[in-house]
C-alpha cells in the first residue's frame, strides 16, 4: 500500500456523496420498520425488518465516516441539509409499494458499496466491504419475492404499475456531484455508469416477465439539492419522537 | 405456502440442531427467511432447510419397547461392584 492511498484525504465532494447516501439508507431503514408487525406474514415481517435494521445499521456506519456526533447529523439538521432521494423518503405504506421501493433500494445499494469496495478512503472501504456482504441478503430476499409475486397474475397486476412509477424515481440514487471521485480513487466506478449498471439489472429482472420500463428523461434530482418531498416532514417527526422524549437517547 | 424445518450448526464439532421451523411460498425465499429468523445473530455457521414433506416420519411401532432396563444401564451397578472389591 503506498502511503498515497493511506494519506488520501476526503474532500467536499466525496463527503457529499456519502452523506447523500447515508441520508438514503437513513430514510428506507426508518420507512422499512414501519412495517414491524404488520408485514404480509410472519416471516416476512421479520424479514422486511430486520433488513430495515441493517439499513439503519449502514446508515450509522456512513455518517460515523463524516462526524462523531451521528445522532445529531443523523436527526439534528434542517430538513434542506438532508441530501436523500426522493424514493428513499416515500412513505410505501401499501405493500405493493414498499416492496417495489425495496428491491429498487437494494439493486442500487449493491452496485453503490461495490463502486467503494477498492476506495482508497481506507475507512470507506472497510464499511462498504461488510456492507456488501449483508447487502446480497437484501437482494436475495427482494428478488426472489418479486419475482415470485410476477409469476403470478395477481402479483403481476398489483406489482406492474408500482414498478412503472417507481423506477424512474430511483435514478435519484444515482444524481449528485462525482467530480474528481474517480481520478482520487474514491469510486471506481462514475454514478451515470453505476446508473446504467442499474438501470439494466432492473430491466434484466423485469425481462422475463415482459414488463418494459419507460425510464422518461432524467429529471434534475430534488433531493440531493436539498428539497424534501412531501413525505419527509412525516418521517422525520417520526425518526426524532424518541429523542423529542428523551434527548440524552442514543443509538 | 410450504413448511420448511430449518437446522442449524455452530463451529467446532457440534452436531446440527433443529432451530425450529416457518412457512414460505418456495424454497428460494425458504432460505431467505431461514437466515432472518433463526440466523441472523450469527446463531450458526451452516444451515439446512427443509421442506417438511421431504421428511420420513417414523410412526409409533418404530419407538415402542424403548423403555427396556437393559437399555439403560449407566454402569452404576459395575462401579459399585469395583467399589466394593478393592
Amino acid at each position: 500500500m503506498t502511503s498515497e492511498i493511506n494519506d488520501m484525504i476526503p474532500d467536499a465532494t466525496a463527503k457529499e456523496l456519502i452523506l447523500a447516501f447515508a441520508d438514503d439508507e437513513l430514510c428506507v431503514g426508518q420507512n422499512h420498520s414501519w412495517w414491524i408487525a404488520v408485514g404480509p406474514f410472519l416471516e416476512e415481517d421479520l424479514a422486511f425488518t430486520s433488513i430495515a435494521q441493517d439499513e439503519l445499521g449502514h446508515a450509522r456506519a456512513l455518517y460515523s465516516l463524516l462526524s462523531d456526533d451521528i445522532d445529531l447529523v443523523a436527526y439534528g439538521r434542517p430538513h434542506s441539509q438532508y441530501r436523500s432521494a426522493h424514493i428513499a423518503e416515500l412513505l410505501c405504506h401499501d405493500w405493493p409499494s414498499a416492496l417495489v421501493r425495496h428491491v429498487l433500494h437494494d439493486l442500487a445499494e449493491e452496485i453503490r458499496w461495490t463502486a467503494m469496495l477498492d476506495s482508497t478512503w481506507l475507512e470507506l472501504r472497510t464499511v462498504a466491504t461488510r456492507a456488501l456482504a449483508e447487502e446480497q441478503f437484501h437482494v436475495h430476499h427482494a428478488v426472489s419475492l418479486v419475482k415470485r409475486l410476477l409469476s403470478t397474475s395477481e402479483g403481476h397486476m398489483r406489482l406492474a404499475s408500482v414498478l412503472n412509477e417507481l423506477a424512474p424515481l430511483g435514478r435519484e440514487y444515482f444524481a449528485g456531484s462525482d467530480v474528481g471521485l474517480l481520478a482520487s480513487g474514491v469510486l471506481d466506478a462514475s454514478l451515470a455508469e453505476q446508473e446504467r449498471t442499474w438501470m439494466k439489472r432492473v430491466e434484466d429482472l423485469l425481462d422475463e416477465f415482459e414488463l418494459d420500463i419507460d425510464w422518461g428523461v432524467a429529471i434534475p434530482s430534488q433531493g440531493r439539492e436539498g428539497t424534501r418531498s412531501k413525505d419527509f416532514s412525516a418521517l422525520h417527526d417520526e425518526m426524532v419522537a424518541v429523542l423529542r422524549i428523551d434527548p440524552l437517547a442514543s443509538w | 405456502m410450504n413448511t420448511y424445518e430449518v437446522f442449524l450448526k455452530k463451529a467446532g464439532k457440534e452436531p446440527f440442531s433443529h432451530a425450529g421451523s416457518l412457512d414460505a411460498p418456495d424454497d428460494e425465499l425458504a432460505v431467505a427467511y431461514a437466515r432472518e429468523t433463526y440466523g441472523r445473530r450469527s446463531e450458526g455457521e451452516q444451515m439446512w432447510v427443509v421442506d417438511r414433506t421431504a421428511l420420513l416420519v417414523g410412526d409409533e411401532i418404530n419407538l415402542a419397547m424403548a423403555d427396556r432396563d437393559h437399555k439403560h444401564n449407566d454402569g452404576r451397578l459395575v462401579a459399585e461392584l469395583r467399589q466394593f472389591d478393592r
